[in-house]
């Protein structure tokens, strides 16, 4: 930075703080410890120094947060920002302003008031002017702040008040702009942390001390690896790339104490009134006793909050770079110089030694995982000595961003006898405090005890002249990790005042509009109310109007809020007021915004642009945060991992909003960051007593909470679920076949004899084969899918160790390669031939028919000659020792195998048929043979054996994973024809769907074999249905009709799956690379006589032929009843004459237990 | 692995299993797409391949070679940003901005499919982009600015 030629600067915590300072071109930098949070604070605090300095704004340049040099203003919070810690700012550029004119002054030898100020330049009345940049030519000024420098009166401003443009937009909206995930500093490594199973909590004595062990030797020889890093409960790990380490922390074997279990977190009321609290009385005043002695009306009421989040969609990220004992950070912290001082008791730090550089992050609402990323940062930094970036992952920042936090607010109140509002008593819990940083817990370096605070109370007090008053906060510790959100209490708070006097309104017979403003003293906020109601079309009525048309029923409703934060009794920030017109489906419980207008009186508006967008983006949150969002525990954690199973709101949510803004230049501006948000809940829950004559009380108002309130209600009752029919049959029938094979084959196993061993030999030398044979080999040996089998996750290839599930045990590939003690290095060609032909080892043992001898067995002379030799050309690699295997009786003997090879095995090589063509006989003898297929797709009999005849290749379920039908008899709608099997064989997706599970690497394989191989196969395919004419359903019509029905949910599995899956499996006007390559209603899978398959997709997701995943897998977000909900979504909407599945939940358990 | 990012051809050397959001984000150091959430949930990571929208969080490099691929930084500049980048600045479509990127490719996406989509048209095709700011109004003004501005746009770009 250049030497400033003008600095104003204040004494500060820690010495000089630099407010502003003006360079050698005149333009202005100002100084601010607050930070813009995606607000566009940094564009009102710029046309705050740019009025006071008389400059345009674009010449004024704003640093925030950063704690090297900005002043220590606190955490930015509670829209404090304008409201105060812009002051200091203001005072300097004034001051800049005036000392400049006094230069101005005498270089142009008139009197300073004679100048005047404009666009960085002073002018004289004689039309001399002279530009700021020339005026600090030489110059070198450094004066300590007046705060009492004279400022602008509001009449006289050109530049606030007026809207002015985002001064960050073009960048961001280029990609120019550099928030803190895109910092990337030269010799940067990545970390990525694995958290604890406490996930979201942060008080108990487990905290901290619940890492059992942790086997480094289980990734060290990952790619990338550079270090696992432990301190207490805090692990993480350091790789040269970002997905390397995620992979690492993934692979990491770490073992955790379990925690003890949470309270009933469904029960908001019953578990916030059981936690220890303190009461703290804000205000009594009057004789509620009496009150209630005397009252008309007196009710008593609850009102409830449920836990939320915060929700930034960009996951919270930090770099941190430790050298020399000093750490330096970026970050996208609220509250830089708070951080600062806990990083430093962290590292052991004095705060001077640690630099926080501030970026911009995603919008966060207030105290998400920023500052915690930080810490993790910093650790890891320390301990590899290098920059390291750490972004935590979608799931991370769900389950451990500080929540906001649930909240009970109980109350009663009443009438006198003239109809006033003359009692009311308030007490509130708010389970919540300031989220100690997540590193200082996990390390160990602060005590996990409660820690509870007194943010409870914000906006306890009603707004309203009630006489006799009682309000009560019971100060408690958070039960989960809990953090101010956007209108911290304030918004529950204002919930249950606003929902209250409507409540009172109707009791006194008067309409709720008018029974408020009777009620309210201040001018100022009257005027608001009343202004609200006009422009909003307010239609003043008493009690529930209850109109509707057909099954939607309409209403009104009003609230009213001052959003007072700060600590008790705190100050005011903006007013604001909500009219809303909703819609309710009496049938379905939805409820949808048509209208809102907000009225807000903010003061003196910076910039009414801003203001306007701030209150737009309240109200949609707002709406989110009341119809929608409630996050759900599970007995000892945070359950929602990702935005599928916690909704926030989206474009089709969106009601045409209105913004009513006083003009009140000559006010002092308040903040607006949050106020449009707090009358929000309310003024919806009034809207849906007007529409149906229901009172919710508690949040979220979702459409099953509504339905079920409605059915309580006097009113039509919806219309009864149909039953659905229940089957229990799939898993009953494969127990009873395992049982029938165990009584017939039990007799005469070990009457039969061993095969004799064929002596080991030395294999030709791989030079001896013609690269055309090894050529061959090398596709019979993809054909077969060979290496499928024989490599184990993530073990050597080829080295085989896969454990095979069968129906009678598990049992372990072998080693192919030509290793002479583990593999088939010491094979001959008869003792390889043999193996292949009949399953008999070289050893004269019986192999396992899991080993596809039996379809081996048709494999040419020349083919399996060739095979041979490629196998024999491949680099050896000697195997450990396999598992034991563990068969049932009688395939536990091995023997037995020998009775089964002679009942069910026919060891004879490929005959083709002479009536059909040549294509079809290659592709016989490719599917048939050396490929396989009936391995899985034949159904096997009682003795594991394939069905031949009528029901060779009808489908089956092998590995968990059903493999349908390759004759035409399949469930899915469409007809699989020659060319779908082509494109399916070749490309991996035909109409019917991707490859996934095991054909996912079967297709893979089939990428070595040529082009007319490929097309014989789908030949011979095709030739198997049975009924080629029969009638198929238009496919773009099929497809459109599902679409239209994924794509208008109307339940909450309909949801989930839109929400979850939606974007890849709903088409829109969009058409997307990255969607699924054919409509769900044309797969198998959900057609399937049972649901493995589609289960197993979603919880393993769909691989991509050349590596990684075309469809993530979804089984570390999604939680059993989320997969088991979507399956049986599907299988309803889109196979809706098909039976249901039966023991859904236990085959999504056993689904995932597999894995 | 040989793709083409922004106009200019690349040479990766990456296993296929990379996400193509890794790739883009820390070995060509681009800002645009931003990474979300990982499973195509939320937008945030949207980028064009061979003109299609794609969500590059769940695209793996493997599914991108030969492949032309179009960021954010690509669309247009500060100096000349694209017609639907001009009218998310021009609207205020954002607030904090991390969603932008989604936002804006996801529009860009769907007026080169259709030039003229109506409200209902653009609610649909930003259905599964989200917002926490709630930007929804401005973004939606933008889009709809958009569809004017490239209709200005097309007559230059042609000539």
């Amino acid at each position: 930075m250049t030497v400033p030629h003008l600095m104003i600067w204040r004494h500060g915590k820690t010495g000089r703080e630099v407010l502003l300072t003006l360079d050698a071109a005149g333009d202005a930098t100002g100084y601010n410890g607050h930070v813009d949070l995606g607000t566009g604070i940094r564009t009102a605090l710029g046309q705050i120094v740019a009025e006071e300095l008389d400059l345009p704004p674009a010449r004024v340049r704003m640093v925030l947060g950063h704690t090297g040099a900005t002043p220590d203003q606190g955490p930015t919070i509670a829209s404090e920002t304008i409201q105060f810690a812009a002051e200091p700012l203001r005072r300097a550029a004034a001051q800049a302003r005036a000392l400049l004119g006094q230069l101005a002054a005498a270089r142009l030898s008139v009197a300073a008031e004679e100048l005047r100020a404009q666009n960085g330049r002073f002018l004289a009345g004689s039309g001399a002017g002279l530009d700021y940049a020339t005026l600090l030519e030489n110059q070198q000024i450094d004066a300590e702040l007046d705060p009492q420098a004279p400022v602008k009166a509001p009449a006289d401003y050109r530049i606030v008040g007026r809207a002015s443009p985002r001064v960050d937009i073009p960048a961001k909206a280029v990609g120019a702009w550099t928030y803190v995930h895109d910092v990337r500093v030269p010799g940067m490594l990545h970390g990525h942390v694995i958290r604890p199973p406490y996930a979201g909590r942060d008080s108990g004595d487990f905290i901290g001390r619940s890492l059992l062990e942790v086997d480094e030797g289980s990734v060290s020889g990952m790619p990338g690896f550079v270090a696992v890093v432990r301190k207490g409960d805090f692990l993480g790990v350091v790789a040269e790339r970002e997905g390397q380490a995620r992979a690492i922390a993934e692979a990491l074997k770490v073992r955790w104490a379990l925690p003890p279990e949470l309270p009933d977190m469904q029960d908001i009321a019953g578990t916030l009134r059981a936690m220890p609290s303190t009461p703290r009385l804000l205000r009594d005043q009057g004789d509620l006793a009496a009150a209630k002695a005397r009252a008309g009306v007196w009710r008593k009421r609850s009102y409830s909050w449920p836990w939320q989040m915060h929700g930034a969609i960009g996951p919270s990220c930090a770099v941190a770079d430790w050298s020399d004992g000093r750490l330096r950070l970026w970050s996208g912290t609220q509250n830089p110089h708070v951080l600062q001082g806990d990083l430093a008791q962290l590292m052991g730090l004095d705060p001077q030694a640690v630099e926080i550089i501030r970026h911009e992050a995603a919008g966060c609402f207030g105290r998400n995982c920023t500052d915690d990323v930080c810490g993790d940062a910093a650790l890891l930094s320390r301990a590899v000595g290098r920059p390291v970036r750490v972004q935590l992952t979608r799931e991370q920042e769900h389950l451990w961003e500080p929540k906001g936090a649930a909240q009970l607010m109980d109350v009663e109140g009443g009438l006198s006898p003239e109809g006033d509002f003359d009692g009311y008593e308030f007490e509130t819990r708010y389970p919540s405090n300031l989220a100690p940083n997540l590193a200082l817990l996990l390390t160990g370096v602060i005590d996990p005890a409660p820690r509870p605070s007194d943010m409870g109370d914000r906006t306890a007090i009603p707004p309203y002249r009630i006489p006799n008053l009682r309000v009560v906060a019971h100060d408690m510790a958070p039960i989960v990790r809990a953090s101010w959100f956007r209108g911290v209490s304030a918004m529950p708070n204002t919930f249950a005042h606003e929902c209250f006097i409507d409540e009172m309104a109707e009791a006194a017979g008067e309409d709720p509009v008018a029974f408020r403003l009777r009620h309210i003293d201040d001018p100022r906020t009257a005027e608001l109310i009343r202004r609200t109601a006009e422009e909003g079309g307010w239609e003043p009525h008493v009690g529930a109007r209850l109109r509707h048309e057909g099954e939607i029923a309409y209403g009104q409703g009003f609230a009213y809020a001052t959003y007072v934060h700060g600590k008790f009794p705190g100050v005011a920030a903006a007013q604001a007021a909500w009219l809303v017109e909703v819609g309710v489906n009496r049938r379905t419980g939805e409820v949808s915004l048509s209208k809102i207008l907000v009225g807000q009186d903010s003061g003196l508006m910076i910039n009414p642009d801003g203001v306007r967008h701030q209150i737009h983006g309240n109200v949609v949150q707002s709406i989110s945060r009341t119809l929608g969002e409630q996050i759900s525990f599970d007995a000892i954690a945070v359950a929602d991992k990702d935005w599928g199973s916690y909704p926030l709101a989206r474009f089709e949510d969106l009601p045409a909003i209105r913004t009513l803004l006083m003009e009140r230049p000559e006010e002092p501006p308040l903040g607006v960051g949050e106020s449009a948000s707090v009358p929000s809940a309310a003024a919806i829950a009034n809207a849906i007593f007007d529409a149906t004559g229901v009172r919710m009380r508690s949040l979220p108002f979702t459409p099953e909470k509504v339905k079920a309130a409605l059915a309580e209600a006097p009113m039509p009752a919806a219309l009864p679920a149909p039953a659905r029919p229940r089957r229990g049959g799939w898993r009953a029938l494969l127990a009873g076949a395992g049982a029938a094979l165990a009584g017939s084959l039990a007799m005469g196993v070990v009457a039969m004899p061993l095969r004799p061993e064929i002596p080991r030999t030395q294999p030709p030398a791989a030079s001896s084969w013609s690269a055309e044979t090894l050529e061959r080999g090398r596709q019979v040996f993809a054909l077969g899918d060979c290496a499928v089998c024989h490599t184990a996750e993530g073990g050597v290839p080829l080295a085989g160790g896969r454990p095979l599930e069968t129906g009678f045990g598990t049992i372990h590939s072998t080693n192919l390669t030509p290793d002479p003690e583990t593999g088939l290095g010491s094979w001959s060609y008869p003792a390889f031939a043999r193996a292949m032909r009949e399953g008999i080892s070289r050893d004269g043992r019986h192999l396992y028919p899991a080993f596809p001898y039996t379809a081996f067995a048709r494999i040419t002379e020349p083919d399996m000659q060739a095979l041979y030799a490629y196998i024999q050309s491949l680099d050896p690699v000697r195997s450990a020792p396999l598992p034991a295997e563990r068969m049932t009786f009688p395939t536990n003997l091995r023997p037995g195998m020998a009775l089964w090879n002679r009942i069910w095995h026919r060891a004879q090589e490929f005959t083709p048929d002479p009536t059909k063509s040549d294509e079809w006989n290659r592709g016989a003898y490719l599917v048939e043979g050396a490929g396989h297929c009936a391995a899985c797709h034949s159904p096997r009999n009682f003795a594991g054996a394939e069905k031949a005849g009528d029901v060779h290749l009808s489908g089956a379920v092998i590995d968990g994973w059903y493999a349908p039908p390759l004759d035409g008899t399949g469930p899915a709608p469409l007809r699989w024809s020659e060319a779908d099997f082509y494109d399916y064989l070749r490309g991996g997706s035909a109409r019917h769907g991707a490859a996934a599970g095991p054909m996912a690497p079967v297709v893979a394989e089939l990428r070595e074999l040529p082009e007319a191989d490929i097309r014989a196969m789908a030949h011979y395919l095709a030739s198997l249905d049975r009924a080629p004419d029969r009638a198929e359903p238009e496919p773009a019509a099929l497809a459109a009709e599902a679409n239209a029905a994924l794509e208008t949910p109307t339940d909450a599995a309909g949801r989930l799956f839109d929400r979850a899956c939606g974007a890849c499996h709903i088409t829109g006007p969009v058409s997307f690379a990255t969607a699924a390559r054919a409509p769900l209603v044309f797969s198998s899978a959900v057609h399937a006589p049972g649901p493995q398959s589609l289960v197993r997709a979603i919880l393993a997701g769909v691989p991509a032929p050349g590596g990684g995943q075309q469809m993530p897998a979804f089984g570390p977000v999604m939680s059993d009843e989320a997969i088991t909900e979507i399956a049986a979504y599907l299988r309803r909407t889109l196979a809706p004459g098909k039976p249901a599945w039966g023991n859904l939940a236990e085959a999504v358990q056993a689904a995932r237990a597999a894995r | 692995m040989e793709l083409k990012v922004n106009g200019r051809n690349v040479s990766l050397d990456l296993p296929g299993h990379v996400t193509l959001l890794e790739a883009l984000r820390n070995d060509l150091q681009l800002n645009g797409p931003k990474y979300g959430c990982g499973y195509a949930e939320c937008g945030a990571c949207t980028v064009l391949v061979d003109g299609q929208a794609a969500r590059a969080c769940v695209m793996p490099l493997s599914a991108v070679a030969g492949r032309e691929v179009t960021t954010l930084e690509g669309l247009g500049t500060r100096a000349a940003p694209h017609p639907v980048q001009r009218a998310f600045i021009e609207m205020e479509g954002a607030q904090c901005g991390y969603c932008l990127n989604g936002m804006i490719m996801t529009v860009a996406a769907l007026l080169m499919q259709e030039p003229q989509p109506d409200r209902d048209r653009i609610r649909r095709a930003l259905r599964h982009n989200l917002c926490r700011c709630g930007t929804h109004q401005e973004i939606l003004a933008a889009a709809e600015r958009a569809v004017v501005l490239m209709a200005e746009n097309a007559p230059e770009a042609r000539g």
